[in-house]
């Protein structure tokens, strides 16, 4: 990856969405490629070096989940998908497909320049091998599981353990029910939505500063959990612009 | 044939039956009376012989109480007239004693069968009265041609005890298309299909006579016109089964009169008038929610160009310190996602009234809905206070929580929208028994008796502050139809104008069905 300006690909059909998204990765020290229809997303995405990937559900020559599993297929790149609203179905599907994350239309620059940053930072973390997750006052250190909140080292079972370290594998970016009961609980529990809702509260009285008001374990109704104090759908534009600076000026 | 003649075997068998309970019958009150004359030394008792006439009268029909009677003749002559163990009968006086008997028997027990059938008769009318009664009032709370069609299904379905089926009058594919692969022989099919088409060219008393289709299992099928006049009722099937034909039309004349009664009640209550509007309202309905439909998606995608570009805009370096041009900007954001949300509600409205809402049933946690609620309502806000109040433990909820959360997001946002900056918004989550309940308490303009009334109302705006804001109407009525979908209720409390409103959503709480976790979870 090129440290002094991520390469971004563009993929949508209308041509202002993408004029307005060129203009706004550019003013943030982006380069910007651009793709009309799915198959002049995989071309391009196969010919120049992409640092990330965004892409529009509705392409008019194929499904949007296709794109991201013929990227997949070669290339583990970070994916950003650009869905419409209750489609929660359709979401959990191109997630499933290898998807980092979405951005519900219609979305601020702020908003999806802040899940841009975030799933660049988990893959240079993941190709750096660093083993430690930040999330304000708590830490998970992956290589020697241990979990601190606030410098107190907490105690955790060993099933609340697991499901923090697929969300800090992930941090940042959404993990669908699907996937964190798989991983947690295997196959067979794929569908036991309501295990994940009780070990989710055991974990936030734990882990969240006020359980009553998680700022760290956030719920993405209908989707799944994220890990991070992100903006997130509905958020102001502009103070998610501002929120979204400023985390790029912490290290 | 072969049928036939089963038939008529277990006819015959019936027959054989009823006969031997007739002498079993005789028999036992020729020992009874035996013991009787044994014991009180009564001389002759042919009179008593009228009790298994009349028994069989009533029970088995004329001819077993004939053979009761002509049983009863032999017996006495046999046993208690001289000389006794000979049908010969010494006395004439005891002869006209017999004739009288028989007359008697005779007559009685004729008057004991007709009075059972009409007693049969008077049970099978007030049935079928009672039959027309919950028919009737069916069709009072029909909402559209299909619930017409069956309820008018059903209630022949009902009395008649056999396999109905109506088919309303489709102009656009037929009944062999339509009913292809459903178990309904292709003849009588064939024949509904000829019969709805025949029915235009003044074929209506031919089809409301009807004909009789074979099946291809055996079974016969009566096929016909619901009315000779109104082809809107649309022609009915009925599976008669292995029906003789005396038995057909036996059946077909009870047709006959449960289906002048039905169509006499249906004309009563202008359901024919009622049908052909309730087609052409649902067809209007149809087109407008299409058109509400993608009008609203053609818009988004300009939207969602012009909110975007607006946060670029109003980030741009070059507008850094130029606050007017900023503010500009900021207003076409604002603005432009008002349009959005209005657009939303709209698709919104066409959802829940084109296809209904299918919810996608999970475990949710109550607090999670909340705040995802609060979440996307935060901008809105303002200046006022929010206090979340959630008590410990809240049950899980079966729910789609996607819906449920647009209605709190519905709510909050009527809330904000009728009480003033700076005031107060209270939420609240509470289980009470079986119920879950959330309540949204504002400080706002409250609401009047008659507002309280309306206020679930697709359309309905408050009409004291219309003039000072806006809306389309469609937001509670949005709420409460989410609500509805989740099995739960959406209902409204107010202390009057001006002294703010509480809205409460009540989700079933099936405390049992909670599963619970298997007791390796959390090795």
């Amino acid at each position: 990856m090129n440290d002094a300006s991520p390469i971004v690909l563009v993929v949508d059909d209308e041509v202002q969405i993408r004029r307005f998204l060129r203009t706004g990765f550019e003013l943030n020290g982006f380069v910007v490629h651009e793709a009309a229809t799915g198959s002049e997303a995989i071309r391009a995405a196969t010919l120049r070096p992409i640092d990330i990937v965004i892409v529009d559900l509705g392409l008019p020559d194929m499904d949007g989940s296709e794109v991201v599993e013929r990227i997949r297929s070669w290339s583990n790149v970070p994916i950003i998908v650009l869905s419409v609203r209750s489609h929660e179905a359709q979401k959990v599907q191109v997630l499933e497909a290898g998807a980092d994350d979405y951005v519900v239309k219609p979305f601020g620059m702020a908003e999806l320049l802040a899940r841009v940053r975030v799933a660049l930072r988990r893959q240079s973390r993941a190709s750096t091998g660093e083993p430690t997750v930040v999330v304000g006052p708590l830490t998970i250190d992956l290589a020697a599981r241990a979990v601190t909140l606030n410098g107190q080292r907490l105690t955790l079972t060993p099933k609340e353990y697991r499901l923090l370290q697929v969300l800090a594998q992930h941090a940042g970016n959404v993990v669908t029910h699907q996937h964190l009961l798989k991983e947690v609980w295997g196959s067979i529990h794929v569908h036991d939505t309501h295990y994940l809702r009780i070990f989710v509260r055991k974990l936030r009285q734990k882990i969240e500063p006020n359980p009553d008001n998680p700022r760290i374990l956030m719920t993405e109704l209908g989707v799944g959990y994220r890990l991070a104090q992100m903006p997130t759908e509905g958020e102001n534009g502009w103070a998610a612009a501002e929120a979204g600076a400023e985390q790029r000026a912490k290290p | 044939m072969m049928q036939k003649s089963a038939l008529f075997m277990a006819s015959l068998r019936a027959q054989a039956l009823k006969l031997f309970l007739t002498l079993v019958l005789v028999a036992v009150v020729t020992a009874g009376l035996f013991g009787l004359i044994s014991v009180t030394g009564l001389t002759h008792g042919s009179a008593i012989y009228l009790i298994p006439v009349l028994i069989a009268a009533t029970r088995w029909g004329v001819a077993a109480a004939v053979c009761a009677a002509v049983f009863g003749i032999l017996a006495s002559a046999f046993f208690f007239f001289e000389p006794l163990y000979s049908f010969q009968i010494k006395d004439p006086h005891e002869v006209v004693n017999l004739v009288v008997f028989t007359f008697t028997a005779v007559v009685v027990g004729q008057l004991a069968t007709r009075l059972k059938r009409q007693l049969e008769l008077a049970r099978q009318r007030e049935i079928d009265l009672s039959d027309l009664y919950a028919f009737s009032r069916r069709l009072a709370v029909a909402f559209d041609v299909s619930d017409i069609h069956a309820a008018i299904e059903d209630h022949l379905a009902s009395v008649m005890q056999r396999k109905v089926i109506l088919f309303g009058p489709q102009r656009d594919a037929t009944a062999a298309a339509r009913h292809a692969g459903s178990g309904i022989p292709t003849a009588v099919l064939d024949m509904v299909d000829s019969m709805a088409s025949g029915f235009d060219a003044g074929g209506g008393q031919a089809a409301a006579n009807g004909t009789i289709v074979a099946g291809d299992t055996g079974d016969v099928w009566l096929v016909r016109a619901v009315s000779a006049s109104r082809r809107e009722f649309g022609v009915i099937a009925i599976n008669l089964g292995r029906a003789s034909p005396a038995n057909q039309d036996a059946l077909r004349a009870r047709v006959d009169t449960v289906l002048a009664d039905a169509t006499a009640t249906l004309d009563r209550l202008g359901i024919s008038h009622a049908i052909n509007e309730a087609r052409m309202r649902s067809q209007t309905d149809q087109l407008r929610d299409a058109l509400i439909g993608s009008v609203s998606h053609e818009l988004r995608t300009p939207l969602a160009s012009i909110l975007g570009a607006a946060t670029v805009l109003g980030a741009a370096p070059a507008l850094k310190d130029e606050k007017n041009l900023k503010a500009l900007v900021q207003g076409v954001h604002d603005e432009a996602e008002r349009l959005n949300g209005d657009i939303q509600n709209l698709l919104d409205a066409s959802r829940i009234s084109s296809d209904g809402i299918k919810p996608h049933l999970e475990w949710a946690d109550p607090a999670d809905i909340l705040h995802s609620a609060l979440r996307r309502c935060q901008r809105r806000l303002g200046e006022r206070t929010v206090t979340l109040d959630l008590a410990q433990d809240l049950p899980l909820v079966h729910v789609d929580a996607v819906l449920v959360q647009q209605a709190l997001v519905q709510i909050i946002d009527n809330a904000v929208k009728y009480s003033q900056a700076g005031s107060r918004i209270a939420i609240m989550a509470r289980a009470r028994g079986d119920r879950l309940q959330i309540s949204v308490r504002d400080e706002g303009a409250g609401l009047s008796e008659a507002e309280r009334a309306t206020v679930f109302g697709r359309f309905v705006r408050g009409e004291r502050l219309s003039a000072t804001t806006s809306g389309s109407g469609l937001g509670l009525w949005i709420a409460s139809a989410f609500v509805a979908a989740n099995s739960g209720k959406l209902s409204a409390i107010s202390d009057g104008p001006g002294l703010g409103a509480t809205l409460t959503v009540e989700l079933p709480v099936a405390q049992s069905a909670v599963p619970q976790l298997e007791s390796d979870a959390d090795e």
